[in-house]
C-alpha cells in the first residue's frame, strides 16, 4: 500500500493505492490521524487506485469521518471502484458517508 | 478440487492468504468480485485467530482448506486456540448513525453477509470454523 496525503483546492487529498488490510491498515491510521484532527477541514479519501479494502480498513474510514465531524469539517469518499463500493454499501456506510 | 494453506499465527501471513485466494480465483475462473469478497471473508477469520486465539509469541499453525465440489465452494479453517465461536457474536447495528456507530465489530457481519453458510464446532480441542459460498455458474 502507498498513501500519498496532497493539498488540492483547498482538501486535504489522502491518495491510497494497493490493498488496505490487517497489515497495511496500521499504516494509514497512523498518516491520516496526524491530520484528521485539524479542525474545520476538508479530508478525502482518493480511492481511485485501492485495490481492496478490509473491516480494517472500514475501521479507519468511520474513524476518519468521526475525527473531521466532529470538530466542524467534512469527510469525503471519492473514486471508488465497484467491489470498494459494494463493501462500503454492504455494511451501510453508503448511507451515512459523502461519496463522490 | 483440493487446495490446502498452512499459515502461522501472524499478521504478515495475510498476505500469503491473499496468495492463496487469488490462486484459487484463478484455477476455478471466479469472478473478480467473488474473489474479492471471499478474499475479505478469509482475512477477516484469519486475522481473529492470528490476533486473538494464542497467548502473544507462541508461535501455531493455522489450517485453511478449500474444496470445491459441484456448485459448492467450502472453505474450513482450523486452529487450536482459545475457544472461540464466531457464529455467537452480535450482528453489527447498519441502521445506527455514524456517531452511534462503533467502531469495529463489522469482520464477522461481513463473514455473515457474504457466505452462504457459516458454521463453527469445537472438536479434539480445535476450533473448526466452516465457511461455504454457493457458486453461480
Amino acid at each position: 500500500m502507498e498513501v500519498k496525503i496532497l493539498d488540492q483546492n483547498g482538501e486535504k487529498v489522502v491518495v491510497i493505492e494497493g490493498r488496505v488490510d490487517t497489515v497495511t491498515a496500521s499504516d494509514l491510521e497512523m498518516k491520516v490521524s496526524q491530520i484528521w484532527s485539524t479542525p474545520a477541514i476538508t479530508l478525502v479519501f482518493d480511492c481511485e487506485k485501492l485495490e481492496y479494502l478490509s473491516s480494517s480498513g472500514l475501521r479507519i474510514i468511520l474513524s476518519a469521518h468521526k475525527q473531521v465531524t466532529a470538530k466542524g469539517g467534512k469527510f469525503i469518499l471519492r473514486n471508488l471502484s465497484r467491489e470498494v463500493r459494494s463493501v462500503i454499501d454492504l455494511t451501510g456506510f453508503s448511507r451515512i458517508l459523502t461519496i463522490e | 478440487m483440493e487446495k490446502r494453506l498452512v499459515l502461522k499465527n501472524e499478521i504478515s501471513e495475510i498476505n500469503r492468504l491473499a496468495m492463496f485466494i487469488e490462486e484459487l480465483g484463478e484455477e476455478l475462473n471466479l469472478a473478480p468480485d467473488l474473489v474479492f469478497n471471499l478474499n475479505l471473508v478469509l482475512e477477516e477469520a484469519v486475522s481473529n485467530v492470528i490476533l486473538y486465539a494464542y497467548p502473544k509469541e507462541e508461535h501455531q499453525e493455522i489450517h485453511l482448506t478449500a474444496k470445491k465440489s459441484d456448485k459448492n465452494l467450502i472453505f474450513v479453517l482450523t486452529d487450536s486456540g482459545k475457544e472461540f465461536d464466531p457464529t455467537q457474536a452480535p450482528d453489527a447495528d447498519i441502521t445506527l448513525s455514524a456517531e452511534e456507530r462503533p467502531i469495529g465489530g463489522l469482520g464477522i457481519f461481513l463473514i455473515r453477509q457474504i457466505m452462504d453458510k457459516v458454521e463453527y464446532q469445537r472438536i479434539d480441542g480445535k476450533n473448526v470454523l466452516t465457511l461455504g459460498k454457493q457458486l453461480d455458474e
